[in-house]
């Protein structure tokens, strides 16, 4: 492959430290979100949150419809207040209610403000994308979605915008590596959205504490391309985005077989920390189109769904 | 092999080397810089590698040798290659021949002799210098400074040495000095003993002396004998061998110094070659000096004094012409004997008045050959011919002793004598050596000639000093007087053979050169001094230098006889000596010398070039070596931090290398470019055919090329004139000048022609080209309105053309009629007017002729009625474009237009003359 020299840059090189000591710049943020949004939109657009039935009659609180009293079923079920108004006897179903609550987490730790030449967009932008443009075909599958640890999953036309707002708001808490330390309702299902360069053993801590309470979920994993091939060669000074750390590498091309190897191994442990607490894992590469994590996403959530 | 730098002082910037190399030490090359968020993992990896903090060594090294060279390169070295081996301390003795056939090259010669010393005082040698032209004193072993100062100094004698004196010298000094070593800087040439100072050579090297002989690539070619004659100045050139060149030209210039004439001469396979003058013979008397192109020596030069100038004389001969016998006239002897160096004219036969007329064309001598008594006017004409300066040049005869008039150096006596006759108890006269007071002086008298009738002068006082020539008896032959500013001169013998032999002897011709160089206000003088001053001496006036160049003569010169005939040497080089208005030329070579090519390998000398070549400037190669070195050193660095791959390095060489060779195919591609054109162009003029400008409308294009093609086939079925194939030309690239008709339809859309273009078909329009501009726009186009497009275009285009006043065709203008008789020019359209060049007004019979013409052809026809358009058709000859309002007559009227256009461009106003026929035929008639 004679492809030219790989770039990388975490959005302004000149800010880099700062951005590491700060997390992402939130006046940066915003100023992308209107793009994420329309973006997300587009890709949201793009996938048709499948025919799953879910508006029929079943357990829940609000009214669905009447129907007529069925030979052999409960006497208890039977609305005497519509049947005294007709002479047939009529049972009021309620909608079914599925409990499923989705929590959205997308990691906007310094790691994901980073973009090689590779790649179509930086990390974060992919998972900002790719998670509000979730949320809005789930909204619109009838789900609830919330910011895990910023809002309560919430069913709009306008969720995008609601949820876009409530990152924009949120403060240097929301930017850490991980996602909050909080056990997750019965039922509800959790999409981790992130690199996931962290340390393995303290995401599977945190997994376990989310699922706790039997929540299910997935684990998206944005990578930059040349995270995966490590395309470098010759004497090249590696800088951290997150600790400023640096390495020195005389011939970098002579890291590459093992650093391959580092990160499958990485992964593995990764996927070992989800499959612990049932979580599903996707990879994502950000030089591939976002509405095609979209879509395989949805498709596994509702898959999901009625597993459940 | 000497090493020299043109800035030794930048040599100093090698000083700053170990700076740059603790600079380069502690500054490594600075890594890419990669900002990498799994950096973690690559922590975990715990792989050791050594990095290198430090810049290795051989980069450190290349790095190094490129500032090295630089400096280098900036301190100019050059290497001067010299013949002679290197020295080992022995004396060295240098010997240059400073002739003038040395003179051409003498800078290269000094330069290689100043090197070899050089060299020899570096290896501390002494050196001696022994120039041939001062081989008087003995040459002594000086420094290099000395000796360097002397070569300076040194500067080529306009002669050719004589190196016996240079010989002996070179002996003494092999005899002081054993195992000394000889540079002979020779010039190459056999002339001033170079057999004996080869021999002087050779028994030193016998004696144990090394000896180099070096000579200069420059072969002398020189100029002899110049020769003005009544036919052209001519002059003889020599070279010393073949390889000296075979052509070349002699200049001639005059006493100021400027160019009068070159002449270009070809030795071809010969020995000699001869450049000769073809000059009025006014230009040619003015000629002072001739000088052989690209030759700076005095043997290249030749001098021309006023004995060389051609006179112009005037033979008038009392006796009646008899051009049955001319053997038995005056004139034919004088005519002979004049004709080498003089130029000869004779009265006009059947002229009324001979003799005036002959002044009238100012000759310098009028030769009287037996005139008795001359008519008053003329007398008074030749008495003022000889006051205001002219020579009158009389030979005596029956008239002549029958009675003659004043002008006559002496008196004579009534009757002349008559030796060794039938009754005469004397024996011819034979003729006196010349005095040294005579211009004769110096002609050696032939035993055979002798007088056997001559006039007598009368004995009077002066009679001595008047005689130029004398008989054995003292009486005298030819006598001479100032009168005025000229002179009288008077052969006391015929002209012709019948009172003596002279007139046919070499000796009459001599003398008669003589005179004629002697003739003007010199000679007057010369006739004074003879009779005070018996040797009159001739200084030197100005002198040539040993390179060609005529200047103040140099201290040595001395003074020469008036007979002087000895060549250049050092105490006469060659110039000018005398008076200023008369100078007398000594030639740096004598008529008859020859060059002659010294036969070193004869002689047993092994002969080496002057140098091994020019000094190579090494400051390119160095230049570039610094260049490929940071080429290099780019390379490294980029390989090192990875931005390129193994392959890379490769193809960035091999562009490299391209970029280097790549002037070469360029100058290839530059030279076939014309030679398609002109394959064109040869085409073209070769065969007469119609053209039209190529508007860049493709469909246009094809329109116009399909009406030519369509109206030469018409040309070439009715007509005499037979088309090649149309063409469609660019102005801006092409030239015009083979198309005596171009066809422009004009596209509004398209880019005007640039600046040069349009002057390009001025000039064409000049040159008698006719443009047909066809605006194709007669539909569109409203009288009085707004210019359409098109005609705007055309109005911007001939802004900036001169072009004459134009008027509607009028009837009667002849391209109306020069093939059919037609009412107007019709195209696709038949509304359109059709503009050309005004006509003067006729006002006299306007009415009545048929016709009216200019001389020339109108440059310009401008059209609006689409021509081609009409004249198109496909090969089987269907029309492409329906007309308006159409029908077969329109397309026939508009071929016949076509037709009558090329046909006026063609023929001029020639059809304006035949429609006259038939009045002329009438008046003839009548």
């Amino acid at each position: 492959m004679a492809g030219p020299a790989v770039s990388t840059r975490a959005f302004e090189a000149s800010e880099r430290l700062a951005a590491s000591a700060r997390g992402i710049d939130a006046a940066g943020l915003a100023s992308r979100l209107p793009d994420i949004v329309i973006r997300a939109r587009e890709v949201a657009a793009t996938v048709v949150h499948g025919a799953h039935g879910r508006r029929r009659a079943g357990t829940g609180e609000n009214f669905w419809q009447f129907r007529s009293f069925g030979a052999g079923e409960s006497a208890h079920r039977i609305d005497w207040r519509r049947s005294a108004r007709d002479d047939r006897l009529f049972v009021r179903e309620r909608e079914w209610e599925a409990a499923h609550s989705y929590f959205l987490w997308m990691d906007c730790s310094p790691s994901m403000a980073f973009v090689s030449s590779l790649a179509l967009e930086p990390k974060l932008d992919r998972a900002l994308t790719l998670g509000l443009a979730l949320s809005d075909v789930l909204m619109r599958g009838g789900e609830r979605v919330g910011l895990l640890g910023l809002t309560q999953p919430i069913s709009t036309r306008d969720i995008i915008e609601r949820l876009a707002q409530a990152l924009l708001s949120a403060g240097a808490a929301a930017r850490g590596e991980l996602p909050g330390a909080a056990a997750l309702p019965a039922g509800a299902k959790a999409l981790l959205i992130s690199d996931f360069l962290c340390d393995p053993q303290a995401l599977a801590e945190r997994l376990t504490t989310l699922a706790a309470n039997g929540a299910a979920g997935a684990l998206l994993m944005i990578a930059d391309p040349v995270e995966e091939t490590f395309p470098f060669e010759g004497e090249t000074l590696f800088l951290d985005t997150d600790s400023g750390a640096q390495l020195h590498a005389g011939r970098a091309q002579a890291w590459r077989e093992a650093y391959v190897e580092r990160l499958a191994r990485h992964r593995d442990e990764i996927v070992k920390a989800a499959a612990n607490v049932g979580f599903s894992l996707h990879v994502h590469r950000t030089d591939r189109p976002a509405a095609e994590a979209a879509l395989s996403l949805s498709f596994a959530l509702t898959s999901g769904l009625e597993r459940v | 092999m000497g090493l020299a730098f043109a800035a030794p002082l930048a040599l100093l910037g090698l000083l700053a080397l170990p700076a740059i190399y603790l600079l380069l030490r502690v500054t490594p090359p600075r890594p890419r810089e990669i900002v990498f968020p799994p950096i973690r993992l690559l922590f975990d990896l715990l792989r050791r590698e050594e990095t290198p903090s430090r810049t290795p060594w051989w980069l450190l090294a290349l790095r190094l040798a490129i500032a090295g060279l630089a400096v280098l390169a900036m301190a100019g070295p050059a290497v001067t290659p010299t013949a002679t081996a290197s020295f080992s301390g022995a004396p060295l003795l240098i010997a240059i021949d400073d002739g003038w056939p040395a003179a051409s090259d003498f800078d290269a010669r000094l330069e290689a002799a100043r090197a070899i010393a050089a060299d020899a005082t570096r290896s501390g040698a002494s050196v001696a210098l022994l120039p041939m032209s001062e081989a008087e004193a003995a040459p002594a072993l000086q420094d290099g400074g000395e000796i360097d100062e002397r070569l300076r100094a040194l500067a080529p004698q306009p002669y050719i040495p004589d190196r016996a004196a240079a010989a002996t010298r070179l002996s003494e000094f092999v005899a002081a000095h054993p195992h000394t070593r000889l540079v002979w800087i020779a010039d190459g040439l056999e002339q001033g003993g170079a057999k004996d100072f080869a021999k002087a050579l050779n028994s030193a090297a016998a004696a144990g002396a090394k000896v180099d002989t070096l000579t200069g690539a420059h072969i002398p070619r020189a100029l002899l004998s110049p020769q003005n004659t009544a036919a052209g100045l001519e002059v003889d050139i020599a070279r010393a061998s073949p390889e000296a060149g075979s052509s070349g030209s002699v200049s001639a210039y005059d006493a100021q110094g400027r160019v009068l004439a070159q002449s270009r001469f070809d030795f071809g396979s010969g020995e000699t070659a001869k450049a000769r003058f073809d000059l009025p013979i006014e230009l040619r008397n003015e000629a002072a000096l001739l000088r052989l192109d690209g030759e700076a020596s005095a043997g290249a030069a030749a001098l021309l004094d006023g004995r060389s100038k051609v006179r112009r004389v005037a033979v008038l001969s009392g006796t009646s012409a008899d051009l049955a016998q001319p053997l038995l006239e005056p004139q034919y002897y004088l005519q002979k004997a004049f004709a080498p160096f003089a130029e000869v004219r004779e009265p006009r036969p059947g002229a009324a008045d001979p003799l005036p007329g002959l002044i009238a064309e100012q000759p310098n001598i009028v030769a009287l050959a037996d005139v008795g008594v001359l008519p008053q006017d003329a007398h008074e004409a030749l008495v003022r011919f000889v006051e205001e300066g002219g020579l009158l040049l009389r030979f005596a005869g029956a008239r002549l002793a029958n009675g003659g008039d004043d002008l006559t150096p002496v008196r004579l006596r009534r009757s002349g004598r008559v030796l060794g006759g039938a009754m005469s108890w004397d024996t011819p006269k034979k003729l006196a050596p010349f005095e040294p007071s005579s211009p004769f002086y110096g002609l050696t008298v032939p035993d055979e000639v002798t007088v056997t009738r001559q006039v007598l002068a009368e004995p009077e006082p002066g009679l001595p000093a008047k005689t130029w020539a004398a008989l054995t008896d003292g009486t005298p032959l030819v006598t001479a007087e100032r009168r005025g500013r000229g002179l009288v001169v008077l052969f006391h013998v015929s002209a012709d053979a019948a009172w003596s032999n002279l007139p046919i002897s070499g000796l009459f011709v001599d003398m008669l050169h003589r005179i004629a160089a002697d003739s003007g206000e010199a000679a007057a003088r010369r006739a004074e001094d003879g009779a005070r001053n018996d040797a009159p001496a001739l200084a030197p006036l100005v002198t040539l230098d040993g390179r060609g160049r005529l200047g103040a003569p140099p201290p040595s010169a001395r003074p020469i006889a008036g007979d002087y005939d000895g060549g250049a040497r050092r105490d006469h080089p060659p110039g000018f000596y005398g008076a200023a208005d008369a100078p007398v030329a000594v030639q740096p070579l004598r008529p008859g010398d020859e060059l002659r090519a010294f036969d070193f390998a004869g002689q047993g000398l092994s002969v080496a070039p002057l140098r091994a070549g020019a000094p190579i400037d090494l400051r390119p190669f160095l230049l570039a070596l610094v260049f490929l070195g940071l080429l290099a050193d780019w390379l490294i660095l980029l390989m090192m931090s990875g931005a390129l791959r193994r392959a890379a390095p490769i193809v960035v060489g091999a562009l490299c290398a391209l970029a280097v060779l790549g002037a070469a195919p360029e100058q290839t591609h530059a030279k076939d470019a014309p030679s398609i054109a002109t394959t064109r162009d040869r085409e073209a003029a070769l065969t007469t055919r119609l053209a039209y400008v190529v508007s860049g409308d493709a469909r246009v294009d094809e329109t116009s090329r399909l009406g030519l093609e369509a109206l030469s086939r018409a040309l070439n079925q009715r007509t005499s004139f037979a088309p090649g194939p149309p063409v469609g030309v660019d102005p801006a690239r092409d030239e015009l000048a083979f198309y005596p008709m171009l066809y422009w339809p004009i596209v509004a859309g398209a880019p005007l022609p640039s600046a040069q273009a349009i002057a390009k078909i001025g000039v064409y329009l000049k040159q008698g080209g006719t443009i047909v501009f066809d605006t194709r726009d007669a539909l569109t186009a409203h009288e009085g309105g707004a210019p359409t497009p098109e005609t705007q275009w055309l109005r911007d285009l001939t802004r900036h053309l001169d072009i004459p006043p134009l008027e509607v065709t009028p009837r009667d203008h002849v391209i109306t009629k020069t093939f059919y008789l037609l009412d107007g020019f019709y195209g696709r359209t038949i509304n359109g007017k059709t503009w050309v060049e005004a006509l003067p007004r006729d006002s006299k019979d306007d009415s009545t002729r048929p016709v009216r013409a200019t001389d020339s052809v109108s440059s310009v026809v401008i059209t609006s009625n689409d021509l081609a358009a009409a004249w198109a058709a496909d090969r089987n000859g269907q029309p492409l474009y329906t007309l308006t309002p159409g029908g077969a007559r329109q397309r026939e009227l508009a071929i016949r237009g076509g037709v009558n256009l090329v046909m006026y461009t063609l023929t001029g106003n020639y059809k304006s003359d035949q429609v006259h026929v038939r009045d002329l035929l009438e008046r003839l008639g009548q």
